[in-house]
């Protein structure tokens, strides 16, 4: 990172001399900063589950969502600067609604992230604007295609996915993720096991309070994106909880 | 003055994943005089104090009815808010225009936001320079939302914005599990609590610098006038005062602190 403070990292449109854009890597550390946002994608569904970090118990309590609907069966979750996020929600809500109406038909995911990914590719060509500071997962699941879920970048980047996870703790989740076997695997067993792994990556010494979000698509919402019922969603989040507090006496009896 | 390089205009992300040009924009909500935003289980009330800019000015307005059922108050830039104000008045008016309906308050601000997070992200733009507390009924109950320059917002159950207004929130915190049972009264006591708090010792409430909002089912928007105000301003007179701008303890509100306690004398007059 020798080049920072160079003057080459003030413009998204300038190359640094060792062919680097600084400013769309300034724009994913502000998605570094972010509560964990993490995508699961079993062989049934896709479920999505978000770290949202309450920086004051004035807020009103599962308020400030972080889980959108772009169309009945697309979700988005969002990690990052969500006023960001709400723009690329708008963004996506817009192109699904007008395929429908062009085509009379929900719009194929692969297609709605294609545009979206060159909506925010876009705004790290130009020195008038900036970046995203946001990534974005969606997720979809129907009768033809099966489950789908892809990740976009601020840079405009984006993949298709398993399992995927952004914000402060992608790596320790990530790794969590790694252990699953994806493929085999129900929407009704990776909602527990997305909720432990949220409980697991929390870090409780730097953010203090957060509010667990789940929500799903899959076959058994016929192909709707929803979200998780509340008296499951409390459920698993309890056994998350127990989770946690076994891991922390086995820990105990290590010392 | 300058903290950095990377200060210079929106467009330009820090290293560190910041945007500091929007974070002085927030710094411009805490120029303004404080406002607090609280609500029980049928109302919802906006209480700010006013400012005169001079001893010939009257006190600036700091509270703007949207809709009978939605009201903000402001705090920061004035010229701001008022670009603001219009474009939710005129949403509002399309909204019942469109749908024969008045416009949910979540709905509203969702509009709000998403036009303020375009000055956010353009260089020939610059994020406006006011916070804002929403004051809303619709059939969802009572609302109080708190927006900010960064185009975020969030749904609150009570809510302090403006200068030493860290002071109102610690006393909301503190006192917020009662306001969903309590009578409409002791709500408006309450808000006159937390935002006397935000005084400093020699100065208190009274009917010229307080201003309040009321809004709830079958109660469109009002803003009370002086007899209301000397009624309800009785609610809390003669109390003891917790020392001004008393320690600000509790968990931090949505922005960084530091500097939040500053001297609330108005130094230009374009700011409430």
């Amino acid at each position: 990172m020798s080049s920072i403070g160079t003057g080459y990292d003030l413009s998204a449109s300038q190359f640094s001399p060792d062919g680097r854009v600084f400013q769309v890597e300034y724009a994913a550390k502000a998605v570094e900063n972010s509560g964990t946002v993490i995508g699961l994608r079993g062989k049934d569904g896709v479920v999505f589950a978000v770290e949202k970090l309450v920086t004051s118990k004035l807020y009103e309590p599962g308020a400030n969502k972080r889980i959108f609907h772009v169309d009945e069966h697309v979700g988005m979750a969002v990690a990052g600067l969500i006023s960001d996020a709400r723009q690329i929600v708008e963004t996506a809500r817009s192109e699904a609604s007008s395929y429908r109406s062009q085509y009379g038909a929900p719009v194929p995911l692969k297609y709605l992230n294609e545009r979206v990914s060159m909506y925010m590719h876009a705004y790290t060509l130009y020195s008038a604007v900036r970046p995203y500071g946001c990534s974005v997962i969606m997720g979809t699941w129907s009768d033809y295609e099966g489950p789908q879920m892809f990740m976009l970048e601020p840079s405009g980047v984006s993949f298709s996915y398993f399992g995927c996870a952004v914000g402060k703790a992608k790596q320790a989740a990530k790794t969590e993720i790694e252990k699953l076997k994806l493929a085999d695997m129900t929407v009704k067993d990776l909602v527990k096991e997305a909720a432990r792994i949220i409980y697991i990556v929390h870090d409780e010494l730097k953010d203090k309070q957060f509010e667990l979000e789940l929500s799903w698509v899959s076959k058994d919402t016929k192909g709707r994106h929803e979200l998780v019922p509340k008296e499951l969603a409390a459920e698993v989040e309890n056994q998350a909880k127990q989770a946690l507090a076994d891991i922390e006496d086995s820990d105990e009896g290590d010392m | 003055m300058f903290r950095n390089q990377y200060d210079s205009d929106v467009t330009v992300w820090s290293p560190q994943g910041r945007l500091h040009q929007v974070e002085y924009a927030m710094e411009a909500v805490k120029l303004g005089s404080a406002t607090v935003g609280l609500k029980n289980k049928q109302f919802a009330v906006l209480i700010a104090l006013k400012r005169a800019v001079s001893e010939l000015s009257a006190y600036q307005k700091k509270i703007i009815p949207i809709d009978d059922h939605i009201g903000i108050s402001i705090s920061g830039l004035t010229a701001d808010a008022r670009m603001l104000s219009r474009f939710m008045r005129t949403e509002c008016l399309n909204h019942r225009y469109a749908h024969d309906a008045p416009m949910p308050v979540g709905r509203l601000i969702g509009l709000v936001g998403n036009k303020m997070q375009i000055c956010t992200q353009r260089y020939d733009k610059r994020p406006l320079g006011v916070g804002l507390l929403v004051a809303g009924y619709d059939d969802q109950g009572p609302h109080i939302y708190q927006m900010c320059p960064s185009a975020n917002f969030f749904d609150c159950r009570a809510m302090a914005i403006g200068a030493r207004s860290q002071s109102a929130r610690t006393y909301l915190e503190k006192h917020f599990n009662t306001f969903l049972d309590s009578d409409l009264n002791d709500l408006v006591a309450h808000g006159l609590r937390a935002l006397r708090d935000t005084l400093p010792n020699e100065v208190d409430l009274n009917t010229k610098n307080v201003s309040i909002a009321i809004v709830g089912p079958k109660t469109p928007l009002r803003v009370c006038d002086e007899a209301e105000l000397t009624q309800y301003l009785s609610l809390v007179e003669g109390e003891e005062r917790r020392g001004g701008g008393a320690a600000a303890t509790g968990d931090a509100g949505p922005a960084p602190e530091a500097g939040d306690e500053r001297d609330p004398q108005p130094q230009v007059n374009n700011i409430v």
